[in-house]
């Protein structure tokens, strides 16, 4: 059952221009110019219920826009949006009513409160009635580890902890679509494993629908299925992680420590990536050539360790973009 | 109704992490006060002269709660605020909630109207009870009078600064606008009642903003009347209708085509 429903999805801007200098400046007052930014175009996809989507594209590719759509923020030009069986456009409020919505860059707590009084605010703004909300809390409260700080104002917080109760804060009325935004951006490591693990834990308790967006690989690999890639307003890649992980570039990453100098030279479906004497580091183009025949050319016997793994996905997607970009 | 009482509780919450800052907000209001009580003392020879139908006891507490009122409800704030969201794009992110922006604004605004109208009354009192030794003659029906006028003044002074924020969707930058509101308020009606100014303007003041943001309830303290509730009353119910009306408008047709920075 398709929860997002999105057909010819089209969005212009209206950007205002100025030439350079003082000149510019003061023509720009009398007779201003604009310019018109086709955001997005055309796009058509839909998401099924229960997913965990990956939303990507480099920076100005659409995706915020195509977020901000989704959630009733802005009106598209052209084309049609269901979300849960609801036009965002026409029916806003109706929608708000059923969505999360968590933007990593913008902050939604009201900071000189506690979590636990902005909980009890989003709760109110929901209409859900208070004892329903005192549970909500306690549950989420155990779930997601915030015994120790719930009673400590948001200004106080850490930015890891904040954004933990930026996306309870978006649970509290139990929304069957939760949109991500960047939510891990500007975050550590450990941090960031820790908003992921509740990201899961959100979709496999509460089966809760996640439409995320995110430059950061790991989110992307650790947590989404499918991913959605658009760029300059269009989308250039819809397929499941798998595809875009092992068919979309077929190609391994062979890296050997050996006990002799091997002279080896770029051939049809081997690149050489580094070349430090006895450490090597080849890729292989398993349409064109399969691994094993690329450790023959190393010579099995020369080999003391071997490491044979994927493109890194980030690579693959780099190259993706670099190719649309082409 | 309860998500905009939780919006106002929760501002309350917010702005009581204020309450000596506000306290020392009051300061400018006291050095202003002291001038205005010398100034007065200078123009009234005789205490008991009567001059544009006030005596210097009731000009200076008009003074005083006109000055009350203009530090609980200048909305600077929130007209800043509104501003900057537009200009920012940060509105954007408030639309996805299931709230009206503009109640949103206003309750918003009342939670931290409230903490300084009670700082503020406080010390305002003690300040004309040190100044002048008594009050006004009031009864109950005058305080209810005055609370109640001085709560609608505060609605029509966040809504109509609220209007003057949401201009921004129309051009880059109101804070100006709010610049002459502000000013208007502060000579027409807050340091003067409507009576001295000459005859010809005062009906025109009686319908400007200053008779229901500050001259309507100030005059109710220093001379109340039945008469002159009811008309003031009325008056500020009608400036609300209009004022949220407009506000509603101006943010309908804004949202519409809005572009938010960034995507």
């Amino acid at each position: 059952m398709s929860i997002i429903k999105v057909e010819k999805l089209s969005k212009t801007f209206k950007v205002k221009l100025k030439e350079k200098g003082l000149k510019g400046s003061l023509k720009s007052i009398f007779k201003p110019r604009y310019k018109t930014i086709n955001a997005v175009k055309n796009i058509s996809f839909e998401v099924e219920k229960g997913e965990i989507i990956a939303f990507i594209g480099p920076n100005g590719a659409g995706k915020s826009t195509t977020i901000k759509m989704l959630t009733g923020i802005l009106y598209p030009n052209s084309g049609n949006i269901k979300v849960l069986d609801i036009d965002p456009k026409t029916e806003r409020k109706k929608l708000a009513y059923q969505i999360g919505t968590v933007f990593g860059q913008k902050e939604q707590l009201w900071t000189h409160l506690t979590p636990y009084d902005n909980f009890k605010f989003f709760g109110a703004i929901y209409d859900i009635p208070e004892s329903r909300v005192e549970k909500k809390i306690e549950e989420f409260k155990e779930l997601f580890e915030l015994e120790e700080f719930i009673n400590t104002p948001v200004r106080n917080l850490s930015l890891g902890q904040r954004i933990r109760c930026e996306i309870v804060a978006s649970l509290i009325h139990e929304p069957k679509v939760l949109f991500l935004d960047e939510p891990t951006i500007g975050l550590d490591p450990v941090v960031k494993e820790n908003i992921r693990t509740l990201i899961k834990i959100m979709n496999k308790e509460y089966k809760t629908t996640i439409f995320l967006t995110s430059h950061d690989i790991g989110d992307i690999e650790k947590l989404c299925k499918r991913v959605i890639i658009i760029n300059n307003g269009k989308i250039v890649l819809d397929d499941s992680m798998e595809n875009l992980k092992y068919h979309y570039l077929n190609k391994k990453i062979v890296e050997a420590k050996m006990k002799e100098k091997v002279n080896l030279d770029d051939e049809d479906g081997i690149t050489i990536l580094k070349d430090k004497g006895y450490n090597l580091k080849i890729e292989v183009d398993i349409t064109k050539k399969s691994v094993s025949d690329a450790i023959k050319l190393l010579n099995p016997d020369n080999i003391i360790d071997i490491n044979i793994s994927n493109t890194p996905l980030e690579d693959i997607i780099s190259n993706i973009y670099k190719e649309e970009k082409k | 109704m309860r998500k905009y009482l939780f919006i106002f509780k929760s501002e309350l919450m917010s702005t009581l992490q204020y309450v000596f800052n506000i306290a020392a907000g009051f300061i400018g209001c006291f050095i202003l006060l002291f001038i205005f009580l010398n100034l007065w003392q200078y123009i009234y020879s005789n205490p008991s002269e009567i001059i544009n139908g006030y005596t210097m006891n009731q000009m200076i507490w008009y003074i005083i709660i006109t000055e009350i009122l203009w530090g609980i409800s200048s909305g600077k704030k929130i007209c800043v605020k509104i501003s900057n969201d537009i200009k920012g794009g940060n509105i954007a992110y408030n639309l996805n909630k299931p709230y009206n922006y503009i109640l949103y604004s206003l309750f918003s605004h009342l939670g931290s109207a409230f903490v300084k109208a009670i700082i503020y009354t406080i010390l305002g009192m003690i300040v004309g009870f040190m100044f002048l030794g008594s009050f006004p003659n009031l009864n109950i029906l005058s305080i209810i009078a005055v609370i109640l006028t001085s709560v609608l003044s505060t609605i029509i002074s966040a809504l109509l600064v609220s209007f003057i924020g949401l201009f921004s969707f129309i051009i880059e930058d109101s804070t100006p606008f709010y610049w002459l509101y502000s000013k208007l308020i502060l000579i027409v009606g807050t340091i003067f009642p409507i009576e001295y100014f000459p005859s010809i303007i005062q009906p025109i003041l009686k319908l400007s903003p200053v008779y229901v943001v500050c001259y309507g309830p100030a005059k109710l303290f220093v001379d109340f009347s039945l008469n002159n509730f009811i008309t003031v009353f009325i008056s500020q119910i009608i400036y609300i209708g209009i004022g949220f009306g407009l506000c509603t408008l101006l943010y309908k047709k804004g949202v519409k085509n809005l572009n938010v920075n960034g995507g």
